[in-house]
């Protein structure tokens, strides 16, 4: 099976994801919002995102016994339109996130690593990378996120320990300033970055459970939760009022750490290790956007289809036309109700829906 | 097709070496050998003697009065006649085209010596040679057990080449088996020279960049792997015996680890996957440091790098991807070299040429320093060296060119394609992906012998366990 998966790598990748984006763009916009409480709204979305997480996990255990994929489970229990309709959903904030990644990265390696080049030749590699990787099955994205997954640890504990002896988190106090509902709303509005489990619906006929299916699972979102707010808390501590200027905080914190010119920004060294995990959300999402086209046309593509590769390349073109803060800004107009909905809603009902799904195709197979 | 003396005759007619004597022994016989594939005192004691001794009706009594020679047979069809025939057996015709062959062959070959790839300090110093029966002995001598189980193989339209399949009955995973050995059989090709042509038959996916079946000169190397349940691919004519399944950290391990201290193993073998890593990466990082983020590098360095590389006339990129093509030009040659020009090109390559380079201004210290130092680095790995020094010219080209942007993206194409690679049912990455913790008793660290009690579950076995 080239998408099988086991639970400790799915645990480990899930770990990179969460990762893999938060620490780009999202403190300092959450700065912007609610000032130095964002981590208060960092840890609002995790707690959010660990109560779906846990119904999730739930669905994957109930669906060991039949091994049913994510439009299997949905074609079954909400009839077939809706099901495409949830996948139409779900590739839009696959493709926006993707292209939302790809814009921060590419505005940290113009402006921390001097590389400045246009969009196309910069998303070149990125789609070679991607299609490669997409090409070769989740099994090898899972095993590569595995096989890197120590040495990306290191760089953002790294990153993070680096700044502890500058960092006054008196600057935190006092705690909730913004105010609850603010900090509330601020966790909503930017759930955009958050939900990273959704990648785990398009291999849920591919996992390989164990015994204890919720623990590595769980300990990997709460590392990452912690490592995630402390870095929000670590950032708004550092640059206090100034915060939501500085739009790229991994790199941006690194400037605090013990490295200074005489003995080199050897950061910068970690924080590309660290820009791998980015690269492998990418890869992860572009796997979850492909099976998306694959289940809106209601195919099962046994060979590489290059024409869906091709689509999602194009849409990859999107920063080139509009910039990443109108997209944001539409994102959160527009697609905030529709992408809470699957991103929120859909993991609380999984469990249902898919017991409802088994029951219904116990019966076809009794009838058949 | 049937068996016809006349057939024979005619198929070999003209050829100096087909020697045909005829005999009467109560009944007319037609002897008939190659003279150059055929022992003679071979062929005078275990046939002609006998022979002058004897009073026979039919075939089949010889075939039973033949008692001197070990082996003797009846070849079924006219192909293996002549198979049995071109491998040096005397062939014995009656008048009726009935047909016995006996075992006359030629031993011609060297000496086993200690192979000069896998030279050991300490351990056995046996080595493989390129006759397959010698080399089934040198394993059969040290696996003194019924269950050292030999498939037989002929493969090659015009070489007939013997290839023989060994493997541990009650450890190899039977499956895994039937797999390599289907495959020998289904391949159809003219000639097999050595055992790498059948390396490519027997890699499953076709995989063009990392060599997916392993390849011992040593017989304990082969049979240690035979007992962690893989098996082994004997190819008549190459001393060089396939190994498969195959792992890549095999790579890092050399002959001599099992015999040494297992601390100083695991020093040894991190050392060396250390090594290739930096091989790889250190000069793609050199210039992209170099060219776009030279912040990284300390500032009393940074500044010997600029001082040494200021009269450079040419780019970074160039100036490197110069020393590596420089590099690889010279162990090309050193390969095909005789040992003793070898030595002086060598010479010629790393203190003529590198040091006037430097002198003339035409490439910077530190780009040779670091050239050759990953190329050193390479060897490490020696099988794979070839494949890794295209990997590294490709990459720092990438990094010249897109900086660490480039370096990351190119790295994660190789580690998406090693992880992805996965033959009889055996990932290329185990133990570190999947991770596989028993299995890494043997990967990088190693833990002393008495200390691994478990065969590897990356290999299918049968018996897990080493003492049952």
């Amino acid at each position: 099976m080239k998408d099988r998966v086991n639970i400790d790598q799915l645990a480990l990748l899930y770990l990179l994801l969460i990762m893999g984006g938060k620490f780009l763009t999202l403190p300092s916009l959450l700065a912007g919002d609610v000032g130095h409480d964002s981590w208060l709204s960092v840890a609002f979305a995790f707690v959010w995102d660990g109560v779906c997480l846990c119904f999730l996990l739930w669905a994957i255990r109930i669906n060991d016994r039949s091994r049913l994929d994510i439009s299997g489970i949905l074609d079954k229990s909400l009839t077939k339109p809706i099901s495409k309709l949830i996948m139409c959903i779900f590739f839009v904030i696959f493709i926006l996130r993707i292209n939302i990644l790809l814009s921060d990265c590419y505005k940290m390696f113009s402006v921390t690593f001097d590389v400045s080049t246009n969009w196309i030749v910069y998303i070149l590699p990125v789609i070679l990378l991607t299609f490669f990787a997409v090409y070769r099955g989740f099994n090898a994205i899972a095993r590569t996120g595995q096989l890197l997954f120590g040495l990306i640890l290191i760089a953002v504990v790294a990153l993070l320990v680096s700044p502890l002896t500058e960092t006054d988190f008196g600057e935190l106090l006092p705690i909730g300033e913004a105010g609850w509902d603010k900090i509330m709303l601020a966790s909503f509005t930017r759930s955009f970055w958050f939900s990273d489990y959704i990648f785990m619906y398009f291999v849920l006929d591919g996992i390989q459970i164990k015994k204890h299916v919720f623990s590595p699972i769980l300990i990997s979102f709460a590392i990452g939760a912690i490592l995630s707010i402390l870095l929000n808390a670590i950032f708004v501590a550092l640059f206090g009022y100034l915060a939501p200027d500085f739009d790229m905080a991994m790199s941006k914190i690194g400037v605090f750490s013990a490295a200074s010119t005489t003995n080199g920004r050897w950061d910068w060294l970690t924080l590309s290790v660290w820009l791998i995990s980015v690269f492998i959300k990418v890869v992860v999402f572009a796997f979850c956007a492909y099976k998306c086209i694959e289940k809106i046309v209601g195919g099962n593509f046994v060979k590489f289809n290059w024409a869906a590769a091709a689509t999602i390349s194009v849409t990859l073109l999107l920063p080139m036309f509009v910039s990443t803060d109108t997209l944001l800004d539409t994102v959160i107009k527009w697609g905030v109700i529709p992408f809470t909905l699957v991103q929120y809603l859909l993991p609380l009902c999984m469990p249902l829906l898919t017991k409802t799904a088994q029951r219904k195709t116990e019966v076809q197979s009794e009838q058949s | 097709m049937k068996i016809s003396f006349d057939k024979l005759q005619k198929l070999w007619s003209g050829q100096d070496d087909f020697r045909l004597r005829e005999l009467t022994c109560g009944i007319p016989l037609h002897v008939v050998c190659l003279d150059t594939m055929c022992d003679d005192a071979k062929v005078s004691a275990f046939v002609l003697q006998p022979l002058a001794y004897m009073t026979v009706s039919n075939l089949k009594e010889v075939e039973k009065k033949l008692a001197v020679g070990t082996g003797v047979r009846r070849p079924p069809n006219l192909y293996s006649a002549i198979e049995d025939f071109t491998n040096g057996y005397t062939l014995l015709f009656d008048d009726k085209d009935d047909c016995i062959s006996v075992d006359t062959r030629t031993v011609i070959g060297r000496s086993i010596a200690e192979p000069p790839t896998s030279m050991v300090m300490r351990g056995p110093r046996e080595g493989f040679v390129e006759d397959l029966k010698v080399n089934i002995t040198l394993l059969r001598k040290r696996l003194k057990t019924p269950n050292l189980k030999i498939i037989n193989i002929t493969v090659g339209k015009y070489t007939n080449t013997a290839v023989a399949v060994c493997y541990i009955d009650g450890i190899a995973d039977t499956g895994v088996v039937n797999d390599a050995v289907q495959r020998l059989q289904s391949v159809k090709v003219d000639g097999v020279l050595d055992s790498s042509y059948l390396a490519r038959y027997l890699d499953v996916q076709r995989t063009f960049l990392f060599r997916r079946v392993g390849c011992t000169e040593k017989p304990d190397i082969a049979v240690g792997k035979m007992l962690e349940g893989r098996l082994t691919v004997i190819v008549d004519g190459s001393p060089m015996v396939l190994t498969l399944p195959y792992l890549f950290v095999e790579d890092m391990q050399s002959p001599g680890d099992y015999y040494e201290n297992s601390v100083m193993t695991a020093l040894s073998r991190m050392l060396r996957f250390i090594s290739v890593i930096a091989s790889v990466l250190l000069p793609s990082l050199y210039v992209c440091l170099q060219v776009y983020n030279y912040q990284i590098i300390p500032l009393r360095f940074l500044i010997t790098v600029l001082n040494a590389s200021e009269a450079i006339p040419f780019s970074p990129l160039t100036e490197m991807a110069m020393v590596l093509i420089i590099f690889d030009i010279l162990r090309e040659a050193n390969l095909r070299m005789p040992s003793a020009v070898g030595i002086s090109l060598s010479l010629v390559g790393a203190i003529v040429l590198g040091d006037a380079a430097v002198q003339a201004g035409l490439l910077g210290a530190p780009a040779v320093m670091i050239g050759a130092l990953s190329g050193i680095g390479l060897f490490t790995l020696p099988d794979n060296t070839l494949i890794l020094s295209l990997l590294r010219l490709a990459v720092t080209f990438i990094g010249g060119v897109m900086g660490l942007f480039g370096v990351i993206i190119s790295a994660l194409i190789i580690v998406v394609y090693l992880a992805s690679m996965q033959e009889y049912k055996t990932p290329f990455l185990a133990p570190f992906t999947p991770d596989i913790p028993r299995d890494r008793q043997d990967a990088l660290m190693q833990r002393p012998v008495p200390s691994m009690k478990k065969r590897p579950k990356s290999i299918p076995n049968k018996n897990a366990d080493r003492r049952d």
